[in-house]
Formats: structure tokens, C-alpha cells, sequence
């Protein structure tokens, strides 16, 4: 389990992050949410390591994050960024298989079951630099799950900064059923997402998140309701139920938003 | 590994290649003679001036030129991986520079104030304070040109552009404190010239260049992952900072040294690891170990051409790996500028 407690983090004297505290337990898919600048990719930051907090903790199945070291890290989460550019002609294969420590057995074994669940067996021969941005972006997200793959007694995070910002549709569902996939795996996951609906559909919990602070909290039904939404994005919403999965389906009030630009007084009361 | 045979076996040819060719022409008997005569395998001496040709001329140079090549091609290689960019080399960002001014500055001042050094003190100082200039120089280009977690190749050049003229006006400045025999030297010095090569300076060399060499050879992981990115190389496990100091200590050493010793050799660095990688793609385990044996062969050729082109003369080694290397790096360009219009 990874917990957050009152976290805090500012840069050059502006607050980023601000008293924010959650959990994420393995077994679960978390979707972040949040305008633009909210301290999204900030909070990625801070989860893996990459920065540290001014102050409050982050705990890695009990341990604080400050106590493991590069190498640890990498055996217990993967991060996922939005974008990747390889500089030299590598190929799909070297790219998932960049840094592997694992063993010449292991490593097929992994290779063959993570490249099948990612749907890039066919492209590992293939310059990377030559894929298209949802090639690419398998073949990353394949990169990362190699990292994690191999069963390990402890739970391991897999981390995806707005993985599907440069996909089409088919190809960002794609991208989520692999990785809700992984909930059977010991592995939590948390992810970044732009799409509210794609979250609402995907997600087991939900953090909304604005101006570093969390405005809510919760398992997803709980949490996507049009006052959370509205509030959060200042912008108002209109909710439904999705016709096949009766989970919440989120629709801009394009009239209300229009009134509300036009004369101010935005109202959030149902 | 059948490619690093291969490699390795050019290397080998290209030096034998070397050994026997030149204003006083040998065969493969001398040579074999000679070597087994030092290493003490047979007592039947050879004659004077074939020792003298061989031993202590041509095989010290040819020794230099392999250990330079190898070291300038590896450096170059990792420089490429360290700032994620293949058109880096150490001559662009003003690495070779930097060790060029020191080497000038330690050269002229202690003639000036008429130090009473040995020569050989000089000689063991040189390597040390081109390292230094190396060093500080490869520092700044990367401060400079680091933008978030990439370095951006304009401020790159642009920063190599300023350190290389202000590197530039302050050896013109020591020089104008020189004399002229000095003059002449450093001219001569900053095209490129393995001529003066003898075993004192393989001694001094040797451990410095191959030490580093070695390293270098250490980090093909860590430089693969570094060319996804630093953060993405951090999270896959990697001490970035780490890494990357040890990085540009050992590439400051390799080319610092090498510098001292043969002056400013441009383009192998550059034009070495590209054509590895046209050939066998971007892995590092693969592209360092290659790297160091093209480049190897290269010097040894590129100095075998410049003693033969004008023989008995010689020319400046710098100036037949530039006429190699520059029509290479506009081809380069070029093809850069097509790939980027489609």
C-alpha cells in the first residue's frame, strides 16, 4: 500500500501541493483528476521519488519513500510518462527491454507475456522512432510492465502520467483494459487522466484535485457527482447514467456555461 | 561479437598496415624480428636503424594513435548518450578546447618565467592540466545547454560557438607572450600531430587513456537508459547524478589526455560512433566496444595517410581527419534537414 500523509510542496515560494493526504492499495486502479495545473504531474513527481516533499510522508508498503534508493524504487513501482522521445535508432524490442536485470529465461518468459498483453509482438523488430504515437505508446507502457512483471512477494505501482493524451478512442480503451488487467497481479495503479468519462468508466477510486488541494476522495460513484465536478473544473456538468454500465457519464452544460460566462453567478446547488 | 572479431581484426591490419609503410619501407619480418628481439624471445639483434625506425619511431606512434582514436571515439559515443543528441562531440562543445588553453597556458608561461622544470615534469603536468580544462569545459556546455531534463542542441552549439572563440582569444593571448620557435610548435600542435610519440608518453598516457577507456565501457547500460530520458532513467532504477559525473570526469580524462599529447583531433568522435550505428543501431553495449575499435583503426589509418600523402613530409593528422570528417558532418546535415521536411 502506498499512503500519502499531509503532503506539501512548493516551488520557487508558489504551493503546489497542499495538505494532501490518500491511499492506493494493490488491486486497485486510482484516476487522478484535475484542471489544468492542478499539481497533477507535480504529485507523480513526488510518488516516485523524483522530488521530495517539503513536508508530511509518503509510504511505500510502510517504509518512507526517502529510505529507498533508485534501484529499490525501481523493483517496487514503474512510472509511465505522457511523452518519450528516443533519441538514437533503437528498435521497439530494445526499448522494452532497456535495463532489464533480469535472466536470459526470465527475461523471454517476460518478454513473451508482456509484449502479448500490450499487443506489440508484431512490432518488436520495428524502429521505435518509426511507430505511430499509439505504437509508441505500447511499446512504453510494455517498457514499464517489464520493470514489475516478475511476481515478487511484495505490492508493486505502476504510475501513467495522461497515458492516453495521444490516442484515439479505441486506443485509449485498449490502453485501460491493459491496465486494469494488472489488478489481478499484486499491482496498484494510479493514473493521470484528462478524460473524465474514461475515469469514470475505468476507475475503482477517484482523487479531484485543485490548486494541490484534494476537493474529494472516494470510490468512483461516490466521488463523480455533478457538484464535485462542477466545483472542481468551475465549469457545470450535467451527470448520467451510461446506458450499458449505469456508471456515471459525464456531459458539459454548454447552455449553463454559456449563461454562467456571459452574466457570472455560477451556482452549484443541485 | 563476431562484429567486434572483425573489428578488432581491421584494427589489427591497420596497424601492421602502418607498421610496415612509411618514408623507410619495412617488412612484416622486420617487425616481427624487432618485437621478439625487446620482448626477449630471441638474442639475434636486428639492425640499428630498423630498431631505430620501428621501436622507437613508428611503433610508440602507432601505439598513440590506436589509444587516441579509441578515446576520442568512445567519448564522443558517450557524449552523444550523456546529452541524448548523435551530432555531440567533444571538439564541438569546446571539451578538446579547453585542454588545448591549458596545455598552451602551461606551455608558455613556464618558458617565460624560465622555470627551472624538468622536461619530463612538463610532460607529466600536461595530461593533468588538459584534464582540468576538459573537465570544466564539458561542466559548463552542460550547464549551459541543459533545459529540464534535456540539453537542447541550439544552446549546445551556441555554447560550444562561445567557449571555443573565448578558449580561442586566450590562447591567441598566451601566444602573444610566446616566442616564435613556441608559435610554430603550437601551430603545428593544434592541427593534430602524433610525431612526437615515444614511450614516455605511451608510460604517461597508457594508464590515464585506457583507465578511462575501461569506464567508459562500464556505462553502455546506464547510458541506454539515460537516452529515454533522465527521469525516465531514474525511474528504471539509475543514480542519474551519479552516472552522469562519472560520465563526464571520465570523457574530460580520455579526451584531455589525448589532447596533451596529439593536439586537436576533430571529427572522430563524431563521424566514429555515427557509423556504428548506421551499422548495428543505438545499443550501447554494442556501440561502445565498436567504437573504440573503428576508432582505433582510423587514427591509425588517417596517421599512416598523413605520413604517406606528402612523404618524406608529413601533414597534420587534424587535417585528414577533418577533410574525412567534415564532408561526413554535412552529409549528416543534410540528410537531417530532409528527414525533417517530410
Amino acid at each position: 500500500m502506498i499512503e500519502v500523509r499531509n503532503i506539501h510542496h512548493c516551488l520557487s515560494g508558489k504551493m503546489i501541493i497542499d495538505e494532501l493526504s490518500f491511499e492506493l492499495n494493490t488491486g486497485e486502479l486510482l484516476c487522478v483528476l484535475g484542471p489544468n495545473g492542478a499539481g497533477k504531474s507535480t504529485l507523480l513527481k513526488l510518488l516516485s521519488g523524483e522530488s521530495h516533499c517539503k513536508s508530511g510522508q509518503v509510504l511505500y508498503n510502510k517504509q518512507a519513500i526517502h529510505e529507498l534508493n533508485p534501484k529499490q524504487l525501481s523493483k517496487i513501482r514503474a512510472v509511465m510518462p505522457q511523452h518519450s522521445t528516443v533519441s538514437f535508432p533503437f528498435s521497439a524490442k530494445e526499448i522494452i527491454m532497456i535495463g532489464s536485470d533480469l535472466n536470459k529465461n526470465e527475461l523471454a518468459k517476460t518478454l513473451a507475456e508482456v509484449t502479448k498483453l500490450t499487443k506489440v509482438d508484431q512490432l518488436l523488430d520495428r524502429p521505435y522512432q518509426q511507430l505511430s504515437g499509439g505504437e509508441k505508446q505500447r511499446v512504453q507502457l510494455a517498457r514499464v510492465l517489464m520493470q514489475i512483471w516478475k511476481d515478487a512477494p511484495y505490492p508493486r505501482f505502476l504510475f501513467l502520467d495522461e497515458p492516453t493524451s495521444s490516442l484515439d478512442i479505441a486506443q485509449q480503451y485498449q490502453v485501460f483494459e491493459i491496465v486494469k488487467s494488472l489488478k489481478s497481479k499484486n499491482i496498484g495503479i494510479l493514473a493521470v487522466v484528462h478524460d473524465i468519462n474514461l475515469a469514470a468508466q475505468s476507475a475503482d477510486k477517484v482523487l479531484l484535485l485543485k490548486s494541490g488541494r484534494a476537493m474529494a476522495f472516494g470510490t468512483t460513484d461516490e466521488i463523480i457527482t455533478k457538484e464535485n465536478i462542477s466545483r472542481t473544473f468551475d465549469h457545470q456538468v450535467l451527470i448520467q447514467a451510461h446506458p450499458i454500465t449505469q456508471k456515471p457519464l459525464i456531459i458539459s452544460n454548454i447552455n449553463q456555461n454559456y449563461h454562467a460566462k456571459t452574466y457570472g453567478n455560477i451556482s452549484y446547488a443541485n | 561479437m563476431s562484429l567486434i572479431g572483425a573489428m578488432l581484426l581491421i584494427l589489427i591490419a591497420a596497424m601492421m598496415l602502418s607498421a610496415v609503410v612509411g618514408a623507410y619501407q619495412l617488412s612484416l619480418n622486420d617487425i616481427f624480428h624487432v618485437i621478439s628481439y625487446q620482448l626477449g624471445f630471441t638474442k639475434d639483434q636486428p639492425k640499428p636503424e630498423l630498431l631505430a625506425v620501428f621501436w622507437n619511431i613508428r611503433l610508440p606512434r602507432i601505439l598513440l594513435g590506436a589509444m587516441v582514436g579509441a578515446a576520442l571515439a568512445i567519448a564522443g559515443a558517450a557524449l552523444q548518450g550523456l546529452f541524448r543528441n548523435p551530432l555531440v562531440e567533444s571538439g564541438l562543445i569546446g571539451v578538446s578546447s579547453g585542454g588545448a588553453l591549458m596545455v598552451v597556458i602551461l606551455i608558455v608561461f613556464s618558458n617565460i618565467i624560465s622555470l627551472e622544470i624538468a622536461p619530463i615534469f612538463i610532460q607529466l603536468l600536461q595530461p593533468l592540466v588538459a584534464f582540468i580544462g576538459g573537465l570544466l569545459l564539458t561542466i559548463a556546455a552542460y550547464k549551459l545547454s541543459k533545459v529540464g531534463s534535456k540539453a537542447d542542441i541550439s544552446l549546445l552549439i551556441l555554447s560550444g560557438v562561445a567557449i571555443n572563440a573565448l578558449a580561442g582569444a586566450l590562447i591567441g593571448l598566451t601566444l602573444y607572450f610566446a616566442d616564435d620557435a613556441a608559435i610554430r610548435n603550437f601551430t603545428f600542435w593544434s592541427l593534430g600531430d602524433l610525431g612526437g610519440a615515444n614511450w614516455l608518453k605511451i608510460g604517461i598516457s597508457a594508464p590515464l587513456i585506457l583507465g578511462s577507456i575501461g569506464y567508459l565501457l562500464n556505462t553502455a547500460k546506464p547510458l541506454n537508459l539515460l537516452s529515454l530520458g533522465e527521469s525516465e532513467a531514474f525511474h528504471m532504477g539509475l543514480s542519474v547524478e551519479k552516472v552522469k559525473t562519472g560520465i563526464i570526469l571520465a570523457v574530460a580524462m580520455a579526451v584531455g589526455v589525448s589532447v596533451a599529447f596529439t593536439g586537436i583531433i576533430g571529427f572522430v568522435g563524431l563521424v566514429i560512433p555515427h557509423i556504428i550505428r548506421l551499422l548495428i543501431g543505438a545499443d550501447h553495449k554494442l556501440v561502445l566496444p565498436l567504437s573504440v575499435l573503428l576508432g582505433a583503426s582510423f587514427l591509425v589509418l588517417a596517421d599512416l595517410a598523413s605520413r604517406v600523402v606528402v612523404s618524406p613530409s608529413e601533414l597534420p593528422i587534424g587535417i585528414i581527419t577533418s577533410l574525412a570528417g567534415a564532408p561526413f558532418f554535412i552529409w549528416l546535415l543534410i540528410n537531417f534537414k530532409k528527414k525533417s521536411r517530410v
